[in-house]
């Protein structure tokens, strides 16, 4: 060990930590918006709710934070989850043709009545969870008895997803009236609902990756699963715990996706949301190969997903140009983690100890 | 006997992916043209090359990325920027071999760059390709937010010219029928294809990508320590898929004389899909470019299958499609667990007869599940269907809107004029909505005529615009894509003084949700063609 002075071990121990660069990242866009974006941080109270830009990043990035969640863990077994955006169709169309089974006879009625629903809510909620918990334990079953590599084994479902999505709502949008069921993507309660929703989730998950030893079980798959099953560790069902996970994260954020839009479009729902999921936890600098992971820095990572979405919004580029700015900040975050650059700023941090 | 049989097959085990994609090839063609009569003609088979020329030289350049063990996500945003760029410069006068030319230069560009992330920085390949595609879809906004059409004589005689096969011009011509033909792209395709079986199988450079790839990353330190050039050939190689999305835009942009952002969603997936069907393992390492035809043809037979059944829809294709690349990764994943060699976890457990047995009894049986429930829903459908018999309808695109008539019907007093083109069954239908309740529908052929009352005509008027915001800024025309399944709207409305007219497609396209729900609440006031006689 080096020996070195106290304040450059307290610098370094800041660096070092997993919330560093997500929240550098973070401020950097916030204090860019600040300059540039005049009102920007303006929150107005109406009746009661916030509403305003900050309040606007954390709504519609509620559905890529419950996508980080489940992916969070199933990265840190050294997996990778790409069918959550098609899990989220799937668990889309089955809320909505519980809710507007019109669809099914080939005709699309319109229903304007704010209280019509063909089902329950409790039943239309539950059976799409059960659904996308059945696509998540389907990856897992592939990834975890099968054997398939995770990318590959997950890519299909991410082809078939969609359609099978379009097969439940027989191709047609749904339109989705029922006034309980929009609140869940649409409901202010001080703040938007959707954010209860991920909260819960996140301290539900929380609760159980620290709280209890599962946690350390995933990151030790992800670290070495031989060596985790050599130490007694049911790897496979750990895997398939992940999976289910992931899918049951993606089935929530589905339901908020769909009840957001207020229609179940099998065909856009959670298009290339997989991709946003997984840039916001490499971003909050869980690492792709698996092993240790930090949910929060995760959240922060997709929050910093948004936060650019909005702002470039704020400032006029339009929908589809983004994907470029993205890109170049996504390379960016990337660049910001690779080894010659950690190893610089390490340099930088500690100059004196070196010599 | 068993045993050479099986000594036979243990020593060509590695063809079997390859041979058992093109057995599922022909096999599929062969009971659709026990089928359907129309898939007998000739000019069916070679459009199935037609129509995925571009397919198979993205395959092509996706087939080397994979065997070093890479993957490339970014080819349908590539092909998209081709499609975008050349239409734009085409429009400002460029000279077309010129752009030709700057296009491929731009997707090596972009492919090396792309490859270079990858190789020098050790970004994983996924989300560095993924980056990839987002930067070039975003890009083709920023140079046009609208689809531009391709109207450059070059473009026009490479894509439209006909290339006759030999041989069987004289044997069409004694049947009396049309000479069948393929295009300039399946010709460069062909080509593309034989160079790189070339490259793959007796240059350096082919070798070496083979041994990089496989074993999870072990193999690529193995070459790295036998000397072999990894860091240029994995650049090499994603230089090369960069080329071919490049040409495989192009060969995109003559298949529908025009480019657009959007064009291509979700293409790299239909290209994964068919370099896996063609038997090369996505963990790299082993597989061969001519294998890809087969996956490309798998696919290509699939779309024409679901075209002719006409009652199964598009999404089939999709689920099909994930059927089969799953079955053919399962079978790879035994093929490759059973070379032994490889140490797992599993292996230490249990004996590897056992397991193999077990798993490959699993896999069986869910394979027979699969394809008797696929069997359930699809044989009750194998009747043909009367209106997609000819190749002619086959081809079915969408056709112009019919706005000018559309405009004097609104002249002469209707309301709503509303017209449907293409979709699966390839309609042509106009409908015109009177205020005193009078509904006439007119496909071409027939004519039909419903009586509805005049309040819900008012009604709907008012639920259009008031409710949907027609007159506003939120209903917007969306733009006219290939896609050979889709409807195609066009809906003009008159109301209180004001006129507004707005197109739309079903399926890929963003439709505004407004547009959505007017189209819905149109729908069930308009009358019914007898399809059925």
């Amino acid at each position: 060990m080096r020996k070195s002075m106290k304040p450059s071990i307290t610098w370094r121990k800041i660096t070092e930590s997993r919330l560093f660069f997500p929240i550098v990242a973070l401020s950097l866009i916030l204090i860019f918006d600040f300059i540039f974006i005049p009102g920007f941080f303006a929150i107005e109270n109406r009746e009661g709710n916030l509403h305003g830009s900050l309040v606007d990043i954390l709504r519609n990035g509620s559905t890529v934070m419950l996508l980080a969640i489940g992916m969070t863990l199933v990265i840190a077994t050294g997996g990778v989850d790409l069918s959550v955006g098609a899990t989220m169709a799937i668990a889309a169309s089955v809320a909505g043709i519980l809710m507007n089974p019109s669809a099914l006879k080939n005709e699309v009625f319109f229903v304007t009545d704010p209280n019509y629903t063909f089902q329950p809510l409790w039943l239309v909620i539950s059976s799409a969870l059960i659904v996308a918990i059945l696509c998540g334990l389907w990856n897992g079953v592939l990834v975890a008895y099968m054997r398939i590599q995770p990318m590959v084994a997950t890519l299909i479902l991410m082809i078939s997803g969609r359609g099978i999505a379009q097969l439940i709502t027989n191709g047609l949008r749904v339109q989705i009236t029922y006034r309980p069921y929009a609140f869940l993507g649409q409901g202010w309660m001080v703040l938007p609902f959707s954010l209860y929703l991920v909260a819960f989730v996140f301290a539900i998950t929380w609760f159980l990756t620290r709280k209890t030893a599962i946690g350390m079980f995933i990151e030790s798959v992800g670290t070495n699963f031989r060596s985790s099953y050599f130490s007694g560790i049911d790897e496979k069902k750990i895997k398939l715990l992940v999976y289910t996970f992931c899918g049951l994260c993606a089935g929530i954020a589905g339901l908020v996706a769909s009840s957001n839009i207020r229609t179940s479009d099998a065909n856009n729902i959670g298009l290339t949301t997989e991709l946003d999921a997984i840039l916001a936890v490499v971003i909050g600098g869980t690492a792709m190969a698996g092993g240790r992971f930090s949910l929060l820095a995760s959240m922060v990572g997709a929050l910093v997903m948004q936060a650019i979405t909005q702002s470039m919004y704020a400032i006029g580029v339009p929908a589809f140009a983004l994907q470029a700015i993205k890109a170049v900040v996504v390379i960016f975050v990337i660049l910001l983690y690779s080894e010659q650059v950690r190893g610089f700023i390490r340099r930088l941090s500690a100059p004196k100890t070196e010599v | 006997m068993k045993k050479t049989l099986s000594n036979f097959f243990s020593r060509n085990r590695k063809f079997i992916p390859l041979l058992s994609t093109a057995f599922l090839a022909l096999a599929a063609y062969g009971i659709g043209a026990y089928f359907f009569a129309g898939m007998r003609n000739p000019q069916v088979f070679f459009n199935l090359f037609r129509n995925s020329s571009y397919l198979l030289i993205s395959a092509i350049g996706m087939t080397f990325v994979i065997l070093t063990g890479g993957i490339d996500l970014s080819v349908s945003g590539v092909v998209a920027l081709t499609t975008v760029a050349s239409a734009v410069l085409l429009r400002e006068g460029w000279n077309a071999w010129g752009v030709i030319l700057l296009m491929l230069a731009m997707g090596m560009t972009l492919g090396a760059i792309m490859g270079s992330f990858i190789t020098y920085l050790k970004v994983q390949p996924f989300i560095a390709t993924l980056a990839g595609m987002w930067f070039a879809r975003g890009m083709c906004f920023f140079i046009s937010d609208d689809a531009v059409t391709i109207d450059n004589r070059i473009f026009q005689i490479i894509g439209k010219t006909k290339v006759l096969i030999p041989g069987l011009t004289e044997l069409a011509a004694k049947q009396g029928s049309q000479a069948p033909y393929i295009t300039i792209p399946v010709v460069v395709a062909f080509i593309l294809l034989i160079v790189a079986i070339y490259i793959a199988t007796y240059t350096r450079f082919g070798r070496t990508v083979y041994a990089i790839g496989g074993n999870e990353g072990r193999n690529e330190q193995s070459a790295r320590l036998m000397g072999l050039p990894v860091d240029r050939t994995k650049m090499l190689v994603y230089t090369f898929n960069g080329f071919c999305s490049a040409l495989a835009g192009l060969s995109f942009s003559l298949f529908v004389y025009s480019g657009h952002g959007l064009y291509a969603p979700g293409f790299e997936l239909d290209v994964i899909a068919s370099v896996v069907m063609g038997g090369t393992m996505l963990t790299g390492g082993s597989g061969y470019v001519f294998g890809t035809l087969f996956g490309v043809l798998v696919l290509a037979v699939t779309q024409v299958l679901i075209q002719f059944i006409g009652s199964l829809s598009s999404w089939w294709t999709k689920i099909v499609i994930g059927v089969l690349t799953l079955v053919f990764i399962g079978v790879q994943t035994i093929l490759a667990n059973r070379k032994g060699g490889r140490q797992t976890v599993q292996a230490a457990r249990e004996s590897t007869g056992a397991r193999r047995k077990r798993q490959g009894l699993v896999f069986g049986l869910g394979t027979v599940v699969v394809l008797a429930v696929a069997a359930i829903v699809i044989v009750p459908r194998l009747r043909p269907a009367s209106t997609v018999e000819t190749p002619e309808n086959t081809q079915c695109a969408v056709k112009p809107f019919r706005e000018d008539e559309a405009a004097s019907l609104v002249k002469e007093g209707a309301v709503i004029v509303y017209h449907r083109t293409a979709g699966p069954l390839c309609v042509d239908e106009l409908f015109a909505i009177y205020p005193d309740g009078r509904v006439l529908g007119d496909d071409g052929v027939n004519k039909v005529e419903k009586q509805v009352a005049p309040a819900e005509v008012e009604q709907l008027l008012t639920a259009i615009s008031v409710d949907h915001k027609w007159f506003t800024a939120e209903i917007y025309s969306t733009y006219l894509n290939p896609c050979r399944q889709c409807f195609a709207h066009y809906i003009d409305i008159s109301y209180n003084g004001q006129q507004k007219a707005a197109t739309g497609v079903d399926g890929t396209t963003a439709m505004p949700p407004g547009y959505a729900f007017a189209l819905a609440e149109i729908r069930p006031l308009l009358p019914e063609f007898n399809p059925e006689p």
